[in-house]
């Protein structure tokens, strides 16, 4: 098939179109806020950091420092626990071959049809009994229960050989020692990227604080931004330098393991 | 203890953490979601419930307010499906056939879906403003007349579209190109020898081996489409006139402003019921088209 | 299978562990910890989220200085969820022993049964006055002879200008001041005059008026109609002829071009900006031009539109959770008493405060915009009061919404608005009907 030079242009174009909103806001974070929404100027004025230096101050109005302190433990607690918990379940029902653990696994992949809006208002009224409203608890604990980590990590178990398994048994190796001298390394790159989904999503959660947290110092970064928005009228600059802060640990991540980000990506999309 | 006994009790054992989570955080709220819907739940009142049967489901059928947000629903997914498919695979396709800084359009391309939707939201709602928004200051520059993109309750989701499409769209793209990338040299080759033009060559070689993923595509987008709910919040809060309210967002109204829950769990289920009739469907269809 | 060169999986394992403890921990650090033994803890919910909690928060921590055996922790929460939290953390036993509530709300708090009477309060020594406030803000407070909270402030709906477009106008005193306008020809010549196709100061248009929250921009014409939400027997009466006309009025403004259409709290973006020469908006939304520099604004009341002035209003009112200890109870009291008592502080926040003897304290009228909008408090109308007030208010809303977009004619919108009221008030009826004999 020939290929067209005009067309890498054309894509490098289109790359960049959906880069510019970055582009803008990176300059408009650090315009006046009077200027911030100028549409006549893309580039700022007189270059001014005020829109950082509030956030480093961390205001009472807007404590952004103590929204990305939740976002972080939120974030890295509810990955912790969900890849803990899969690679567990996962090798119990395909490595341990556990009995029923096929029934177990179809309940599970099960309920992964079941809309995640359908489980919001009894989570509402579960964690009210279990008085973790307005905890990042909340947040954490729910998601710990998720079924996609255990469909995915079992469906990459079970394509895994089993003569190293085997080998380390006859050597004396226990269970828990195999698991986690042998089974984990094998699924390292597939348990990154289920670390990274897990955190993506848990980081970017935008419906359940806004449902579960109460007090502005429960607050993660989106609705902390969704907050601008809301409380009597939106401060563009700040609202547009928190987004910045807030993207920037995603994309970082994103950066360093976008090989198995876009391999399973895909390994998913391709497998159906 | 045989070996084999022992890997039953330490499979179990590893088993029950994750089993009691699932427990609390997914059957019980199935359950209780299904207790919900049938009765008339008052928090306020100490946590109060009536039986009240299916009347929470008869009510949401006669409710205008519920057809109004399964219009809004329905006409997002409709608007959104094909856009995502067709976007999303001419992007894979400009992509695939780029000879330098393919690996950098694709991170670019995914970039904006690294946004959390109050960011990408407020952002656009300055993008969109009629009188003061970028997009109408570039139109009327270029001596166009604004348009009203959120102001105007059949312009509004369309919008609503447009910036979600800016937002997902890179991952489809993403997906398209890595199963481009595993089409075979060999069977383009041979079409090309056999003299087949390029369009030819994409209409009857490219397309058929890339249904598979471009119906995981369709499946997944339209199911994540019946859930939207942030990018509207955001944007329009679900105006005007409740144009671009979708189910969840009713639902999430419904239960945590409106104060009732039970009838907010019968949303959520006919939300649900709407999702499976779906997936039942396009199974159907599928299974026909191979019987065929 | 490849290798990965140097990946290691328990290393990222105790990565993520490490950031966990050291965000959890600083979280705690920060956030717990603060508990000082022998103070009696008071918990103060509101929805303060915006500058005017930076100004309460101050009060608060001279409160606390001048009690040391009393320390009122301030916790915050959106007004869009404030009331279900509020309502849910309250009958949970979990909720705040003081909070703020809108004086339309409590209807619907007094239903969940945790706000208690304060008329104590307003007797003996040392009472807070009843006779300072206005009597029909304590009639709206009163229910079935309980007091339900003691009224903060008042904040009504006015107008906001801005200085240079007046000038420009030529809506000047003799001394050469700017100056508001005052009724209906004078409102629409200034919105013919500063409606300007190219300002070259601007990139775009000028607008003479914007409308920011029509919901509200509507209730405030009602009473200068004659219009009332509910009738005596509390049916709803939005399609009343008076209402219809206060409508159409607004339908004018939209259909002769007179504002740009209405679009999500946009209206307000375009007066701060310097785009649009009048808004409507309550006196608090003052909090925020008063962090703009470079904008000169004046406040007025509403213009007289109808036959009569007049102007929607609400308060913030604090109320004290029902069966408090007796501890806790006399230190809410103090607190209650200490906030009421500083409300020109308040009041600087951009707020017009309850007490009738603040108002007309000399600081208070060197407050432009909080004076100018006080004017209004004889001729304002509160929302009703109905537990169902959000639903309510919805289906106004959505009238007034269909309306101004020009969907709809004022008649059909508001009868379809009054029907759909009415249902609702039907439902609540019947589903408690304890409240309802």
């Amino acid at each position: 098939m020939r290929k067209y030079a005009s067309l890498n242009y054309v894509m490098v174009a289109i790359g960049l179109l959906f880069v510019a909103p970055f582009a803008f806001m990176f300059f408009a974070s650090f315009k006046r806020e009077a200027e911030v929404l100028r549409p006549e100027a893309i580039l700022p004025k007189a270059w001014d950091a005020s829109n950082y230096e509030a956030i480093s101050r961390n205001s009472v109005e807007a404590p952004i420092n103590i929204w990305f302190l939740n976002s972080v433990f939120i974030a890295t607690a509810t990955t912790l626990l969900v890849i803990t918990l899969a690679s567990l379940t996962a090798f119990a029902i395909t490595r341990l071959k556990v009995r029923g653990g096929n029934i177990i696994l179809g309940l599970i992949v099960g309920t992964m049809m079941i809309p995640a809006q359908l489980f919001l208002i009894p989570l509402y009224v579960i964690l009210r009994r279990l008085h973790l409203l307005d905890t990042p608890y909340a947040m954490i604990l729910p998601s710990a229960a998720g079924g996609f980590g255990v469909f995915m990590l079992s469906s990459f178990m079970r394509s895994l050989p089993t003569a190293i398994e085997e080998a380390a048994l006859l050597d004396g190796c226990t269970l828990p020692q195999m698991f986690w001298k042998i089974t984990l390394p094998l699924c390292g790159p597939s348990i990154a990227t289920l670390a990274v989904f897990t955190f993506i999503a848990s980081w970017n959660d935008y419906i359940t604080p806004l449902t579960f947290m109460e007090s502005v110092t429960n607050y993660t970064l989106p609705v902390g931004i969704a907050l601008f928005q809301s409380s009597y009228s939106t401060q563009y600059g700040l609202t547009i330098a928190t987004s910045l802060i807030a993207t920037a640990p995603l994309v970082i991540a994103f950066l360093v393991f976008q090989k198995q980000i876009i391999e399973s990506m895909t390994a998913s999309g391709l497998k159906e | 203890m045989t070996a084999r006994a022992k890997q039953q009790v330490t499979g179990w054992i590893l088993l029950l953490p994750y089993l009691a989570f699932f427990a609390i955080f997914v059957v019980v709220p199935v359950i209780v979601s299904g207790w919900l819907s049938v009765v008339q739940l008052d928090l306020a009142n100490a946590g109060a419930s009536k039986f009240v049967g299916l009347q929470n489901y008869s009510d949401a059928l006669k409710d205008n307010f519920f057809w109004m947000a399964t219009q809004a629903t329905g006409k997002y997914a409709i608007l959104m499906v094909p856009s995502v498919l067709i976007v999303g695979t001419a992007m894979a396709l400009g992509m695939n056939s780029m000879k330098r800084g393919r690996d950098m359009a694709r991170t670019l391309i995914y970039l904006p879906s690294m946004l959390n939707v109050a960011a990408t939201g407020i952002l656009w709602q300055w993008f969109f403003n009629n009188e003061f928004g970028l997009f109408n200051y570039g139109i009327r520059q270029a001596g166009g007349q604004g348009v009203p993109w959120l102001t105007d309750a059949n312009m509004a989701m369309p919008s609503v579209v447009l910036m979600s499409l800016w937002w997902t769209v890179g991952g489809t793209s993403v997906i398209v190109l890595t199963a481009l990338q595993q089409i075979p040299k060999v069977f383009l080759e041979a079409a090309a020898l056999d003299g087949a033009r390029n369009n030819q060559i994409f209409g009857r070689v490219t397309l058929p081996l890339l249904k598979p993923v471009l119906l995981f595509v369709f499946v997944t987008t339209t199911i994540t489409s019946f859930q939207m709910f942030g990018q509207a919040m955001i944007l329009t809060g679900g105006g005007p006139t409740f144009a671009t309210r979708g189910l969840v967002q009713f639902m999430f109204e419904t239960a945590f402003n409106g104060y009732r829950f039970g009838y907010g769990a019968a949303i959520s289920w006919l939300l649900f019921a709407m999702i499976a009739g779906f997936s039942v469907l396009q199974a159907q269809v599928l299974k026909v088209r191979e019987a065929k | 299978m490849k290798r990965r060169g140097s990946f290691s999986i328990h290393g990222l394992l105790l990565g993520i562990a490490v950031l966990t403890l050291l965000s959890g921990g600083a979280r705690w650090f920060i956030l717990g910890g603060s508990a000082v033994s022998g103070r009696t803890h008071i918990s103060f919910w509101n929805g303060f989220t915006g500058p005017d909690g930076i100004v309460m928060l101050r009060i608060i921590e001279d409160f606390n200085r001048q009690n040391p055996d009393v320390e009122v922790v301030m916790q915050r929460i959106p007004w869009a969820t404030y009331y279900n939290k509020l309502t849910v953390a309250g009958s949970d036993g979990r909720g705040p022993q003081i909070f703020v509530s809108h004086a339309d709300a409590l209807a619907r708090l007094r239903r969940a049964g945790f706000v208690s009477d304060v008329s104590a309060m307003t007797q003996g020594n040392n009472a807070i006055e009843i006779s300072d406030f206005d009597p029909y803000v304590m009639n709206y407070l009163s229910m079935e002879g309980d007091l339900m909270g003691i009224p903060l402030d008042i904040h009504p709906q006015g107008l906001y200008c801005n200085v240079d477009m007046l000038k420009a106008a030529g809506f000047v005193t003799d001394d050469g001041k700017a100056r508001a306008p005052k009724d209906r020809t004078e409102f629409l010549d200034l919105i013919r005059k500063s409606t300007i196709e190219k300002n070259p100061k601007l990139p775009e248009k000028q607008w003479g008026f914007a409308f920011t929250y029509w919901g509200a921009n509507f209730r405030s014409l009602m009473p200068q109609f004659g219009g009332r939400f509910l009738d005596e027997s509390g049916n709803s009466e939005l399609n009343s002829p008076q209402n219809i006309e206060a409508l159409e009025f607004l339908q004018m403004i939209a259909k002769e071009n007179m504002a740009p259409p209405p679009d999500n709290g946009l209206g307000w973006f375009g007066y701060r900006t310097k785009r649009v020469a009048m808004v409507w908006d309550g006196v608090f939304m003052l909090g925020d031009l008063l962090r703009l520099n470079d904008l000169d604004y004046l406040g007025a009341p509403i213009p007289q539109i109808g036959p009569q002035p007049g102007t929607v209003a609400n308060s913030h009112v604090l109320c004290i959770k029902a069966n408090l200890n007796e501890k806790e109870r006399e230190a809410s009291e103090r607190f209650v008493k200490y906030l009421s008592d500083h409300s020109l502080e308040w009041a600087a926040a951009g707020q017009v405060p309850a007490r009738i003897s603040v108002r007309n304290d000399p600081e208070f009228k060197k407050l432009q915009v909080q004076s100018a909008f006080a004017e209004q408090i004889p001729h304002m109308i509160y929302p009703p009061r109905t537990p169902i007030i959000f639903e309510f208010m919805l289906e106004l809303d959505v009238a007034v919404e269909k309306v101004v977009r020009g969907q709809m004619e004022p008649k059909a919108a508001l009868d379809l608005a009054n029907t759909n009221a009415q249902a609702i008030i039907e439902r609540d009826r019947r589903e408690h009907p304890e409240d309802n004999p």
